[in-house]
């Protein structure tokens, strides 16, 4: 469970991030949504260790942060960034590996326990196929499964994904959001995911987090924020919501 | 900044600097002179008043001197920004300078009487240092960053044949030093004279090049589409840039950083329009050239010691640039010498690594048997040649294979392809730190070189990499830093060798890579050395792996960034540290031997370390034998001959079609 108390995040020149009371239960799906700049992104950098929270404190199961060694704390928590680095010359199962380190560690062996996590990661987001393939070769969903499938080799609790279908078109949108959901579910994994399409979100999320300006907004199921008014507080946008022709679950679409 | 640079530069800026330069040079006439004769000198100067005199024929001409270079200098500067639209072009940082130095040393030397028609010749060398730097940055379709790549990697090429220079004919050090130091001092008008004329003929040209200029200040299809012809444009704009820095080479030598300086800051100051930046980049940049030279003039006194003020001038000016590196706003884009897909993987790397090795022992072999003797080609078995070749073979092997380990460890710490011990300016920080030893403790015993030489790579790694972070390890903030670095060696350098200092020329022999002077000890601390670094290093695979993935990735993964870069870097530092003792700061093995590794598939982090290792200890062997052999009986240092080799590799890396 993240815990965060009056969490602050500024640069020089202004706040990112106000003062942020929030409670993250493991085992659900998280959605974060808001506004470009809402500090959705940040958040979640924050909680990845990725960047050092100005002040307040974030507890991962009631010990701050920074008292997670480094290795410690990958073993519980995986983080994809929102921009993919080049992976030159490397193949999948190679980067899949990688997913391994907080376990073995610089010196340890590469055991079979490893290589058996590596497979069943591959297994998982079905990039089986590609394993000898070069990650660079692959197109931009089977990329996206192939990071997928290091961070499942991390074997952690927790996901965090920061704009996993930013660059992918709508049918790779859906698959890697419903495998992600369909793990989360499966592994029991906590995920924690910032999405820039509310239907998305509300779609596969069990929870969401609603942020405005560096400040927390609102946060409920789908179905409760799934309205007119909370749309239009969240994006500042005349929205509608109307119900999904096939699904239980409602649309949204901007009326401006 | 945003602000402010919409607003024209205030006035302000330009009194107070023309007050400060009036103030300089009052301040300056009234040490050569009282004030009592200032009048008679304006109205008639008693020519046999020795004040009047060298007042006359030699401070003045000398002021005129810095304010014309100093101005030209920053007009060449802007001409060249606006038709490449890149904010770092320069006459430095393109070679134009250097082209046009090594043009006019190789006429001196070979050809003096040439010289009558110095300009056209700077301009000859000048214009071929250009075009060949476009030949390189060209087919990657002269994006700035490939284009400033291909001017530092000609410079750095033409800096080593003018070393070689230097090296094979001693006794015209001095003439040499005239094209290359920048001293504005002067004995008549006749400078004066030769410059104003030509300067004013460029002027004339640029008036008339205004108005399409401003165009290029639209994209390329935006101009064209306005119907600018923009070949022809781009290339008379070039042509008057680089006849105004011949001229300037011509008559005082390379002044560094003039040219990137003036319209730099004319810039930051807020010139935003070509005609602002046309204004204000010569009067900044006489006005900067001014007032260094008033320092030097100062500073040195009547002391006998010619400090030339280009070398001054490149001294400030690459603490400048690194002050304006964090600010310039630079286009994207990433020189790779070989994009990712194509290249080669081993699936089996120990078979390849066993070859190496043999071939590195089976080379060192014949290194030390086989040569050219006074009998011409001979097998050599006599222990008496043999303890003389021994500790140059081991030496060159030595450093050989530390530089290829740091080239392999810099690319891998920061995730570029480019980074190298030589281009990231580190063997040059090594170097100063080395020289400054040099002159402050007259044989210093092994470990303070080697200390000294340490401290000097890792201060400049430091500076290095506190500045990349700030931008994520981009390549090319990575590089500019790099070329600040060197600039600022290359000026210590020539302020050193132009103090005619008996230790100059030992600090040349030892600039150049000679492993002439190596000792045995020398050369097994060399083996040694590399070897438990390495050992060292191969540990460190893992981390060296998850490295080039960039920031987040590795730390999500828990590496321990702090450490890892760290621990790293030291690495780095050391073995550039001990590479440059022996074989002097330029070489390019630590660019190359990666880069081969690479290209022969070694694309794990630990094959690729003990590739690089083999590779770069190869080559320097190679490089030490052709040395000795090529010009036999002279010899030509190992250092330098590899940096030839490799300057040109180089440029066929970075010349290839993607």
């Amino acid at each position: 469970m993240f815990q965060l108390e009056s969490v602050t995040f500024a640069v020089p020149e202004r706040t990112l991030l106000q003062p942020l009371n929030l409670t993250l239960p493991p085992g659900e799906m998280i959605g974060l949504i808001g506004h470009n700049g809402s500090g959705k992104s940040t958040l979640i950098k924050l909680l990845a260790r990725q960047q050092t929270a100005t002040a307040g404190s974030i507890l991962l199961d009631e010990r701050p942060l920074h008292a997670w060694g480094e290795r410690e704390f990958a073993r519980q928590v995986a983080y994809l960034p929102q921009q993919l680095p080049a992976a030159e010359s490397l193949t999948v199962r190679e980067l899949v590996a990688f997913g391994r380190y907080p376990w073995h560690g610089l010196l340890g062996r590469f055991s079979v326990d490893d290589e058996q996590e590596v497979a069943r990661a591959m297994e998982l987001t079905d990039v089986t196929r590609f394993a000898d393939n070069l990650v660079d070769t692959l197109s931009g969903g089977e990329r996206q499964r192939v990071w997928l499938a290091m961070l499942l080799a991390q074997h952690t609790r927790y996901l965090l994904l920061d704009e996993p279908t930013s660059a992918l078109d709508i049918a790779h949108q859906v698959e890697v959001l419903a495998l992600v959901h369909r793990l989360s579910r499966e592994l029991d994994l906590g995920v924690i995911v910032v999405l820039h399409d509310i239907n998305m979100a509300a779609r596969y999320c069990d929870h969401l987090v609603a942020l405005h300006s560096g400040q927390l907004l609102m946060q409920g199921s789908p179905s409760e924020l799934m309205n007119d008014a909370c749309l239009e507080a969240i994006y500042g946008l005349p929205m509608t919501v109307i119900p999904h022709p096939d699904q239980q679950s409602s649309i949204a679409v901007a009326r401006a | 900044m945003n602000s402010a640079a919409l607003q024209p530069p205030s006035r302000l800026w330009l009194a107070a600097l023309l007050l400060l330069c009036i103030g300089a040079a009052l301040f300056s006439l009234h040490q050569q002179m009282p004030l009592a004769q200032w009048g008679a000198l304006i109205w008639q100067p008693e020519l046999n008043n020795l004040d009047q005199l060298l007042v006359y024929y030699s401070w003045l001409p000398r002021l005129c001197m810095a304010v014309l270079c100093g101005g030209a200098l920053g007009l060449a500067g802007v001409l060249m920004q606006q038709v490449l639209r890149n904010p770092l072009a320069s006459p430095t940082t393109l070679g134009v300078a250097n082209g046009a130095q090594l043009a006019l040393a190789l006429a001196t030397l070979y050809a003096p009487t040439l010289l009558v028609a110095r300009e056209w010749l700077a301009l000859l060398g000048g214009g071929l240092a250009t075009l060949l730097v476009f030949a390189l940055a060209r087919r990657r379709g002269l994006s700035p960053l490939t284009l400033i790549l291909a001017g530092l990697v000609v410079s750095l090429l033409l800096g080593a044949v003018n070393v070689m220079l230097m090296l094979l004919q001693p006794q015209g050090l001095a003439a040499l030093f005239i094209w290359s130091a920048g001293s504005l001092s002067q004995n008549n008008w006749d400078g004066v004279l030769f410059l104003l004329p030509r300067l004013a003929a460029a002027l004339l040209l640029i008036g008339w090049l205004v108005r399409p200029l401003r165009l290029l200040e639209l994209d390329d299809s935006g101009a064209r589409s306005l119907g600018v012809s923009l070949a022809k444009l781009r290339l008379l704009g070039l042509a008057v840039a680089v006849f105004m820095t011949a001229c300037v080479v011509s008559s005082v030598g390379v002044i560094g950083f003039i040219g990137l300086a003036a319209p730099a800051i004319a810039r930051l100051l807020g010139a935003r329009t070509l005609q602002q930046r046309l204004l204000w980049a010569p009067l900044l940049g006489a006005a900067l050239l001014l007032l260094t030279d008033f320092g030097v003039q100062y500073f040195a006194g009547n002391s006998s010691v010619l400090l030339p003020t280009g070398g001054v001038t490149a001294l400030l000016g690459a603490p400048l640039l690194l002050w304006l590196i964090p600010r310039l706003r630079l286009p994207a884009g990433r020189p790779q010498l070989q994009p990712a897909t194509q290249l080669p993987r081993l699936q089996r790397e120990q078979p390849l690594l066993l070859l190496m090795a043999l071939l590195l022992l089976g080379a060192a072999a014949l290194a030390l048997l086989f040569g050219l003797g006074p009998q011409g080609w001979s097998w050599v078995l006599d222990p008496q040649v043999l303890q003389w070749r021994i500790p140059r073979i081991l030496g060159a092997a030595g450093a050989g294979l530390m530089l290829g380990l740091a080239g392999s460890l810099l690319q891998r710490l920061t995730g570029n392809p480019m980074a190298s011990p030589e281009l990231m300016g580190i063997s040059a920080g090594a170097a100063m730190g080395l020289m400054l030893l040099l002159f402050i403790w007259i044989g210093a015993p092994l470990w303070a070189r080697l200390g000294m030489g340490f401290l000097g790579a890792l201060i400049t790694l430091l500076i290095i990499i506190s500045f990349a972070r700030r931008h994520a390890y981009s390549p090319d903030r990575l590089l500019l830093v790099g070329i600040a670095i060197a600039a600022l060696f290359d000026a210590v350098k020539m302020l050193v060798l132009s103090l005619n200092d008996p230790r100059g020329q030992s600090v040349l022999s030892w600039l150049s890579g000679s492993t002439y002077f190596v000792e045995l000890p020398t050369a097994l601390m060399a083996i040694a050395c590399g070897v438990a670094l390495l050992l060292l290093c191969l540990p460190l695979a893992r981390w060296l792996t998850l490295l080039p993935l960039g920031e987040s990735t590795p730390r999500s993964l828990g590496v321990p960034m702090r450490a890892a870069r760290l621990s790293i870097m030291l690495a780095a530092a050391m073995l550039t540290a001990a590479a440059t003792l022996l074989v002097g700061p330029l070489s390019f093995v630590g660019l190359m031997a990666p880069h081969m590794a690479r290209m022969l598939g070694f694309h794990h982090a630990r094959g690729q370390l003990l590739a690089s290792a083999l590779i770069g200890a190869l080559l320097m062997v190679i490089a030490d034998w052709l040395g000795r052999n090529i010009l036999f009986p002279d010899q030509l240092p190992a250092g330098l001959l590899a940096a030839l080799v490799g300057g040109v590799y180089l440029i066929w890396g970075l010349g290839r079609r993607r």
